[in-house]
């Protein structure tokens, strides 16, 4: 069977989703303001030098130009980030520094412009506008700037989602632990005497739950106790009648004349499948409680069975696990129905295959054609029991079925067979039967 | 045996009275507890109890007998077949449990098992002064000769036997052999008691003197 998905494991892993995608989204935020915010930072700082280094090379006009703007550069440790040219009239290089060998851009431009090769460029006037200092800043040098920033953002925030999930996972373990509670408390619970209470839940969200669950034990209860004395009642009320019927037979039989003592013994034997009957109808009526399983000693128990005129061969030390009122029910009807179809022997077989008790009877009667057969046969396997079977087949089925099993009909050359296959006790720590 | 038949349903207890007397029992049959108390302190050799009576429980009725330290052998017979019943049943009082219906040569057969038990020791045979008494076969031996006794000696030799050792009150000996419900002969007891006497040795009964009579097994 497929395996449920867990309300744990949808909630880790939703909350975790969650969290990583709060984390990109936060860091994707956060790059594209670091971005913009690096850019606008930079060309202030591409507009506040110029100026600076303007009136600088207007101080040292006629002195080494370079070396000034370069130690002017090294003073505010920007030397590798930011390069300037100076151009005279006519698009004239007079100076540059870290700059290419033509100007950024052609004359006249002031402010901010991007210029070819990937350069940011701030073009200020000097001198009442005969020149143009360009200072300016490689984009690959911007980007390297922001991404530093930004994979700084980015880690940090992968490692805060990274710890939210963990911490989300063992919140959640804990915040359904008290399922895990009520599951526990549920195994533990018998709404039947001697009955043991359900455990009270430890969230508020758990009580509906909890409060169902006792009503449902209750109601549970309730009928098990009316099932339970209706059956009392019902087998009172039909075996002691039937007990009187036939203990009035046998006085009458005993005081009767010769000529009617068989009429009466006849009487008796059918007093005597009615009260198999009755006692097989009763066995099944409680099977809706739970099986009384234990092991059984099969020839022990079909000696005490009703089965004469049939010989009887069973195993002396096959044992049953099984509930032994409903068994006896199943195997009455089954030994009833082999004397009716004039059956002398009857071979019953045990043996465990494919976790299953399997019981075979096999006996010498008349058996039934094949196709009479495989009609019994589909009705048993569709449970559609109605007009298509006799009660003995029926209840050795619904029998069979209590037990987790059910009743087939194998083929046989002669006679008649029927085998009633029995699931071992699902609770029991160690199965009796091997697989 | 004298036995008490506890059971309501009329057909049943009706039948099981007519068998039971038919097997050579003395059988009272009464159908409720308040009935009972006609009978109540008279002996029995067994007691068989309905569970379920109209006026009561069968098994509650047995559990205060063997409270107050009665030990009378018990048949349960009831239509409460389940394990957990029949173990309360016994481990209330009965010494025996039959389901209903049940066949009631079963029952004869049990109370035939009681009977061989309960006399002489359990033996099934003993010996009495000169008579070899085989309980379970009906016969009783004298020197090697056979004697044939009636129904009710029978009865009085069993019920002796029964309680062998011990003084039997006359009283006790008229019921168990004749039921709650027979009219009693002032010397009918004693007609019995002479018969028995003649037939198998004058000193097989002792009579206690204002007491009653006592039967003395021999060593075999």
């Amino acid at each position: 069977m497929k395996a449920l998905p867990t309300i744990r494991s949808r909630l880790t892993g939703l909350l975790v989703a969650v969290a990583l995608a709060w984390g990109l989204g936060v860091s994707a935020a956060v790059w594209l303001a670091v971005t913009s915010e690096v850019d606008e930072l930079l060309d202030e700082t591409l507009q506040a030098a110029a100026p600076v280094l303007g009136r600088l090379l207007s101080l040292a006009d006629g002195a080494d130009l370079t070396e000034a703007a370069a130690a002017i550069g090294e003073g505010a440790g920007q030397h590798e980030h930011f390069a300037w040219q100076l151009v005279g009239p006519g698009g004239l290089l007079l100076r540059s520094a870290r700059a290419p060998a033509q100007p950024w851009l052609p004359l006249p431009v002031t402010g901010f412009a991007d210029a070819a090769a990937g350069w940011r460029v701030y073009a200020l006037p000097l001198a009442n506008g005969t020149r143009t200092l360009y200072v300016a800043q490689t984009r690959d040098e911007r980007r390297e700037a922001a991404a530093e920033i930004a994979w700084a953002a980015v880690w940090s925030a992968l490692a805060i989602a990274l710890l939210s999930a963990w911490w989300l996972q063992r919140r959640v373990r804990r915040e359904l632990q008290p399922l895990d509670d009520l599951a526990l408390a549920l195994a533990r619970y018998e709404p039947l005497p001697p009955a043991t209470a359900l455990a009270a839940p430890t969230r508020r969200e758990l009580q509906p739950v909890h409060d169902a669950i006792e009503a449902l034990g209750e109601r549970l209860a309730r009928r098990v106790a009316n099932e339970r004395a209706f059956s009392a009642h019902s087998a009172h009320a039909l075996r002691t009648p039937l007990a009187g019927i036939d203990l009035q037979l046998a006085v009458a039989e005993r005081e009767a004349p010769p000529a009617l003592q068989p009429r009466l013994a006849r009487a008796r034997e059918a007093v005597t499948r009615l009260t198999r009957v009755v006692a097989a109808l009763l066995a099944l009526f409680r099977s809706g409680a739970e099986l009384q399983r234990r092991p059984i000693h099969l020839a022990s128990l079909l000696a005490r069975l009703p089965h004469e005129p049939l010989q009887l061969q069973v195993g002396a030390d096959d044992v049953v696990d099984a509930d032994e009122d409903l068994l006896s029910a199943a195997l009455i009807n089954l030994l009833d129905n082999a004397v009716r179809h004039g059956a002398g022997t009857l071979q019953v077989t045990w043996q465990a295959r494919d976790g299953l008790q399997r019981l075979r009877l096999h006996d010498d009667g008349r058996g039934a054609p094949p196709e009479r057969r495989a009609e019994l046969a589909r009705a048993l396997a569709d449970q559609a029991y109605e007009g298509r079977m006799g009660l003995g087949l029926m209840l050795a089925d619904l029998v069979a079925r209590a037990h987790g099993g059910e009743l087939t009909l194998p083929e046989v050359a002669q006679g008649f067979a029927a085998e009633l296959s029995l699931a071992p006790d699902p609770s029991a720590a160690n199965p009796a039967v091997p697989t | 045996m004298r036995l008490l038949l506890l059971e309501d349903d009329a057909i049943l207890g009706e039948g099981l009275r007519d068998y039971l007397r038919g097997e050579g029992h003395v059988v009272d049959w009464f159908g409720s507890l308040r009935a009972l108390q006609a009978v109540a302190g008279e002996p029995y050799d067994a007691w068989l109890v309905d569970w379920q009576l109209p006026d009561g429980s069968g098994l509650d009725w047995l559990s205060r007998q063997r409270q107050r330290g009665d030990g009378t052998p018990a048949f349960m017979l009831t239509a409460r077949d389940r394990l957990e019943e029949r173990v309360r049943g016994l481990d209330g009082g009965a010494d025996d449990y039959l389901v209903k219906p049940f066949d009631p040569a079963e029952l004869a057969a049990r109370l035939r098992v009681l009977q061989r038990r309960g006399a002489a020791g359990g033996a099934g045979s003993c010996r009495v002064g000169d008579a070899d008494i085989d309980l379970a076969a009906h016969s009783v031996q004298v020197a090697g000769q056979r004697v044939a006794l009636t129904a009710r000696e029978w009865a009085l030799l069993e019920a002796l036997l029964r309680r062998a050792g011990r003084v039997v009150a006359k009283a006790d000996l008229e019921r168990l052999l004749l039921g709650a419900d027979a009219e009693v002969q002032s010397n009918a007891l004693e007609v019995h008691v002479s018969s028995l006497r003649r037939k198998l040795g004058r000193d097989l009964i002792e009579t206690v003197r204002g007491l009653g009579y006592r039967i003395t097994l021999s060593d075999r």
